[in-house]
């Protein structure tokens, strides 16, 4: 199991991403229903192992963070999904 | 051992199933590109045979490149203002745009390089070819009325083929009015 997709919201934040090329922050706060505070944090840990990738810039004057998954968040993301559908199996038929 | 039991493996997959659900992302053409560029080029088309039937004469010719850089300059400052509202952008946009930027980058270039291959009835019939294609695209991911536009497009393609050489430029001009400034238009309406 990857350890830090064990967590709830960093596991929704990387579903969001998967179908998009990327996603604003306050974006995903509103998806995720989940506070600014708490969505950063869990971003900055996502950010720091190489899964996500964060980009800041300016759009009409107004700031924009935006989150695009990296590849290693895909791959982290698809083999972690199998895990809990192996745990799952085991559990039904065991 | 686990570090999760199966009731919390079970929450896990339900929300991302859930979350996977909800994210099909739709792809968005921005009906108003489609509206300015489908009369912009039907304008230059019939324009362009007008002057060839002699009811116009050559000089209104050069409102054509004052038309397509009106439609070029609209677009640049629409594509602007809508950055802005984006809050998210899916991977099938990016492909869209990518598809949507080659095929009409495209035909400009062989308009503009490749005149003397691409002369006269061609040269349009190179923009209804990429209008073609940019619509059949986006029927491709499940927009039915671009599916049905695009087949206009197409058929208008065919039917100038086999029209009088007087008319030629009119089918054409229709055929992108009808087809690609009509879905664009269509695309404002369901959006509103």
């Amino acid at each position: 199991m990857d350890e830090l997709l064990l967590s709830k919201v960093r596991l929704g934040v990387v579903a969001e991403l998967l179908n998009y090329d990327w996603v604003a922050f306050s974006e995903l706060a509103r998806a995720l229903d989940v506070s600014h505070g708490n969505l950063g944090a869990h971003l900055a840990k996502l950010v720091e192992a190489g899964y996500v990738a964060e980009e800041k810039s300016f759009v009409n004057r107004r700031p924009l963070t935006r989150y695009r998954l990296a590849q290693a968040g895909r791959e982290a993301f698809a083999a972690h999904v199998a895990q809990l559908q192996a745990l799952l199996k085991t559990a039904e038929t065991g | 051992m686990d570090p999760i039991d199966s009731a919390v493996a079970r929450d896990h997959l339900e929300l991302v199933e859930r979350i996977l659900a909800e994210s099909q992302p739709r792809l968005c053409s921005g009906g108003e590109y489609f509206v300015v560029w489908g009369i912009g080029s039907a304008f230059v088309t019939v324009l362009f045979q007008l002057v060839d039937n002699g009811i116009l004469s050559a000089p209104v010719l050069w409102s054509a490149p004052v038309v397509l850089l009106a439609c070029a300059v609209f677009s640049v400052i629409r594509g602007r203002l809508t950055r802005g509202e984006l809050r998210r952008a899916s991977l099938v946009q990016r492909e869209f745009f990518n598809v949507l930027w080659l095929t009409i980058g495209l035909a400009f270039v062989v308009n503009v390089a490749a005149y003397r291959i691409f002369s006269g009835a061609a040269a349009a019939a190179i923009w209804s070819v990429a209008e073609a294609i940019v619509l059949l695209y986006i029927g491709m991911h499940g927009n039915r009325r671009a599916q049905i536009a695009g087949v206009v497009v197409v058929v208008s393609l065919i039917a100038a083929n086999f029209a009088p050489p007087p008319i030629v430029g009119y089918v054409l001009g229709a055929g992108m009015l009808v087809g690609y400034a009509g879905f664009g238009l269509s695309e404002l309406l369901a959006r509103d």
